[in-house]
């Protein structure tokens, strides 16, 4: 099977692009619209990748948050629209019944999924700075104007109504999910450490990070699997500072790779790096390869918010059952064991994130992510990973999106931030996430 | 279940040594005649500087305004020396709209201060005629302006050069209306022509992150200054802080990891430097958002040869300044200009930051005081903005630490976005001794950019480096000041860009001297020119 996925083009030519085609294909008819529909979610998606970027509070398990309620946003709207869709309300945690359109009325499903998808992105998005503001008002207000050339205003302003309708259904629900309010960049204000040698400690000398990030973020209401600690993960070796013992046996691990890796093991912990702040997260990267996925084989609007919808509330369970496993354990970071016991010099190659180490939250993501874009697309997809090219990263290639997990998740210990262990339970614990959200019922049986 | 522990607890920085003497400020904005206000929307969310410079020769810093989508303003200082501080706005043909920041450099070396204009649009290097006029010498020098979106500036005199060396720092493109994430332009260096009267055609320092600051320093005292960058993370992409080597005669050259350059990826908005340790090289303090950052050379060896190799000890100083200490607000907070002066003459440098919201971003603080860093003996600082009366909650940008009426006590100008800009005089009765100097050589480099001035008390040596460009888009042009403490006299010698030193002199405290080539220290009185 050759690769499905290419290069994109950038996000100002994909703005430039959709603004194109939307004017010239305009729907003549209200009952179409369908392909436009899912222009309008791709390119949402696309902008939402940099608004991650951009916005200051949006550390992975933020971000997971806003893609999965962006994706459910997507779902509910398209799924109104077709008795052969089945709502996710009932099935994902406390989401109640949606909006139901206007019996015999039409829609245009492209201006529907804006109004929806524009109300959302506001709702999660509304604190971003002002270039982001600037390029919401912009997404908002071209396309809107773009899309509606042609489509008789009684039709447009009911879609838009109903559109934001569904926005506003899916925004009251995400605020009940307890990681609606995030302050101080998500460092809890007053934070005091614990003489135990196997805790975490801060492992840097930002002032903010003194304390760890979200330690409540395990807490939060989860979408498909029953609560954050459904899938949980047995404990970390013991922690020990004997040599010979499993603890510190996987410690010197990752003082090794650090220092004999290799230039291709180096590229992999970068290309993975993600860094809140200097990529769109990890969640953001499966995010993008997705979008690559569904657009390199022409995805209809179903296949595409069907696809949108899995991947971000699998990720967002994901986030909450490794911050609730994290939170549990409170493990310590290698940099510190290292630096105390073995080698006050040595250094890993990335950023240690700050918080608690067992398990790896981009193993566990990974993990979750693989297991659903597997249920979707097979187990032999192969595809060209482009979401750092414009950071000047090489695009990366794999021949299953399993693989690409099992190198996000070693790229942590190639890149010295954790153990063999967070890694190894991580992705088992995303596997385990997965089988929960792959048990929704999207289509209604025929 | 959970075993990490949450209590209610004030992160304490180290314990704190003797507290400095605290320097009062008293707000003179309306008094003094300053109602300049930096105006404009996204093309201004940055920006807003000051110039600080004397142009009419008679030792009193006037001072530009930069106002955004208004007119700059140019205030002609009328103080007298030690008396309330005054300003008339005059017309100085300085009064161009966009202008984002400005930096006074006496670029043809005539003895009269030119100033560059950054703007959004075309640059403009405004010559002076003396009396504080000035005019566009873009065509004479021949100073391509561009037409980006300029926030940074720096320049030096390379070896051999009768002519300055200009770096021009620009942003994002200002012509993407919707995703500028990316587009950062190229800055620009402007060297000289071949006749040494004028510019050559710019070169483009690729990669270039969307600079809001740069400044030519020696970092590692080889005599040839490199260039510092910082660069605003908000709209790279693959970026980083950066350190160019710039030799004569040969092209630009980035440090890079083989050269000891580590990648620091922060919101770099502003930077200040001063050797805080007497060791000789200087420290760097770069300001960002939600922290901020105190470079400190991890090693230098005995040989000299150093790497470009940092640590930041802006946590363990106390000078993080990541969140307003007063006011109300703990959100994280929002840093521009920062500069370092001894504000209380006790010998150690201070620290002034400019603290300000890009624009109601709503997990910042909105209401974000400016820092006063006092500097502890055991080089740990105290947070004196408040004592001191700076702590404005106005949304700061650009300023200038600078001593307006020519007391030895500096005083403040801020400027504020969307905002009147601030003036405060330092009104302090009980703060230590000092002295201002002026390098002054013949021939081109006037003012001696990238000479070093060594100040000894005792045992101490201070050094001070003659800059031109960091900070937030302003730039000072004027008296350098040093802090004695209880000292009567000091030793003073200048080592001069091409590496003569001036024998020392002595100076007694309290007074102005100007340094010239091959004279001892000249002793100058205000009001005497």
């Amino acid at each position: 099977m050759g690769e499905r996925s290419r290069t994109r083009p950038g996000v100002r030519s994909w703005i430039v692009g959709i603004t194109l085609v939307l004017t010239l294909s305009a729907p003549a008819s209200a009952q179409l619209g369908h392909d436009d529909a899912r222009d309008v979610v791709i390119g949402w998606n696309r902008l939402i990748l940099e608004l991650v970027r951009h916005t200051p509070t949006y550390s992975p398990p933020v971000a997971s948050r806003a893609f999965a309620y962006l994706g459910v946003t997507a779902f509910e709207a398209a799924a109104s629209g077709d008795p052969s869709v089945r709502s996710l309300a009932g099935q994902l945690n406390e989401l109640g019944p949606l909006p139901q359109r206007e019996a015999g009325a039409d829609y245009d499903e492209a201006i529907l999924m804006h109004a929806a998808l524009g109300l959302g992105a506001n709702e999660f998005f509304g604190n971003t700075g002002p270039t982001g503001q600037r390029a919401m008002d912009f997404m908002v207000s071209r396309t809107a104007s773009d899309l509606a050339s042609g489509v008789p205003p009684d039709i447009v302003a009911r879609s838009e109504a109903f559109g934001a309708a569904v926005g506003a259904h899916i925004a009251e629900w995400a605020r009940t999910d307890g990681g609606a309010v995030v302050e101080n960049l998500g460092f809890p204000y007053d934070f005091e450490t614990v003489e135990d040698p196997a805790l975490w400690v801060p492992t840097n000398r930002i002032a903010v990070q003194q304390a760890p990030l979200l330690p409540g973020w395990g807490r939060n209401r989860t979408f498909a699997m029953p609560d954050g600690a459904t899938c949980s993960i047995p404990p970390p070796p013991e922690y020990s500072e004997a040599p010979g013992s499993a603890f510190y046996t996987e410690a010197m691990e990752v003082r090794d790779a650090v220092v004999n890796r290799t230039s291709e093991q180096e590229a992999i912990a970068r290309f993975w790096s993600d860094d809140p702040m200097l990529s769109p997260t990890p969640p953001g990267h499966w995010i993008s390869i997705a979008l690559d996925a569904l657009e390199g084989d022409e995805a209809d609007l179903y296949e595409t918010v069907d696809v949108l919808a899995r991947l971000g509330t699998v990720l967002a369970d994901s986030f909450i059952g490794c911050w609730d496993a994290k939170y549990r354990y409170n493990l310590v970071r290698p940099v510190t064991y290292i630096n105390r016991l073995v080698d006050p010099g040595w250094q890993p190659i990335l950023i240690t994130p700050p918080f608690p180490e067992y398990p790896s939250g981009h193993s566990t993501q990974s993990g979750a992510a693989a297991g659903v874009l597997e249920h979707h697309f097979g187990d032999n997809y192969t595809f060209a990973d482009a979401t750092h090219e414009a950071d000047g990263l090489a695009v990366r290639h794999y021949e299953s999106f399993w693989e690409a997990a099992e190198e996000a998740a070693i790229s942590r210990l190639y890149g010295g931030i954790h153990f063999r262990s967070a890694i190894e339970e991580g992705l088992a614990q995303g596997l385990c996430i997965a089988k929960y959200t792959n048990a929704l019922v999207t289509w209604v049986a025929p | 279940m959970m075993r990490l522990t949450v209590v209610l607890a004030i992160l304490a920085f180290p314990a704190v040594a003797d507290e400095p003497a605290i320097p009062r400020f008293t707000e003179v904005t309306e008094s003094a005649g300053i109602d300049s206000v930096f105006s404009g929307e996204w093309e201004y969310m940055v920006g807003g500087g000051a110039a600080v410079f004397d142009c009419d020769a008679d030792g009193f810093p006037d001072m530009l305004l930069a106002g955004g989508t208004e007119p700059a303003r140019f205030y002609r200082n009328r103080s007298t020396p030690s008396g309330d501080l005054v300003f008339e706005s005059q017309q100085s043909g300085l009064e161009i709209d966009a202008v984002t920041g400005a930096y006074p450099i006496d670029i043809d070396s005539d003895g009269v201060m030119d100033i560059v204009l950054l703007r959004v649009g075309e640059n403009i290097a405004m010559r002076g005629l003396g009396n504080c006029h000035f005019e566009s010498a873009n065509a004479a020098w021949g100073f391509d302006g561009g037409d980006g979106w300029s926030t940074a500036f720096a320049a030096t005199w390379e070896a051999g050069s009768d002519w300055p060396t200009l770096a021009i720092g620009n942003y994002v493109d200002r012509n993407e209306p919707m995703m500028p994430w990316g587009s950062c332009t190229d800055n620009w260096l402007h060297r000289p022509g071949d006749a040494d009267d004028g510019f050559a055609a710019p070169i483009p320092l690729t990669p270039s992150y969307c600079a809001l600051s740069m400044l030519f320093t020696d970092w590692n005292r080889s005599g040839t200054p490199a260039l510092r960058v910082s660069n605003d993370r908000e709209y790279y992409k693959g970026g980083q802080e950066q350190l160019w080597r710039i030799e004569p005669g040969a092209a630009p050259e980035l440090f890079g990891p083989e050269d000891g350059w580590q990648r620091l990826r922060i919101w770099g908005m502003g930077i200040a430097n001063a050797d805080l340790d007497f060791d000789g090289y200087p420290e760097f303090f770069l300001t960002s958002m939600a922290d901020n950052k105190l470079q400190v050379l991890s090693a230098v060896p005995e040989d000299g040869d150093v790497l470009p190799v940092y640590s930041d000890v802006a946590y363990a100083r106390g000078v993080t300044a990541h969140r307003p200490y007063t006011g109300g607000e703990i959100k994280p907070s929002t840093a521009w200009h920062a500069q370092f002066e001894d504000i209380n003459n006790d010998g150690l440098a201070d620290l002034f930051v400019a603290k300000g919201n890009v624009w109601e971003m709503p997990d910042f603080a909105l209401l974000d005081p400016n820092n006063l860093l006092l500097q502890r003996a055991d080089g740990t600082f105290y947070e004196a903005g408040e004592e001191a009366g700076v702590a404005s909650m106005l949304t700061a940008r650009g300023g200038a630490v600078a001593d307006f009426n020519l007391d030895g006590l500096l005083d403040l100008v801020v400027v504020n976005r969307h905002d009147r800009a601030q003036l405060w005089q330092n009104t302090s009765t009980d703060l230590g001794n000092w002295i201002q100097v002026r390098a002054q050589q013949p021939g081109s480099n006037r003012d001696g950019v990238g000479a070093w001035i060594e100040l000894k008390i005792d045992d101490r040596v201070i050094q001070r480096e003659l800059t031109s460009g960091g900070g937030h888009v302003s730039g000072i042009n004027s008296w350098w000041h040093f802090g004695l403490g209880d000292a009567e006299t000091a030793q003073i010698r200048v080592l001069w860009p091409d590496g003569e030193h001036s024998d020392w002199s002595e100076v007694a405290a309290n007074g102005f001297y100007v340094l010239e080539r091959d004279e001892l220290a000249i002793a100058w009185v205000p009001g005497s020119s």
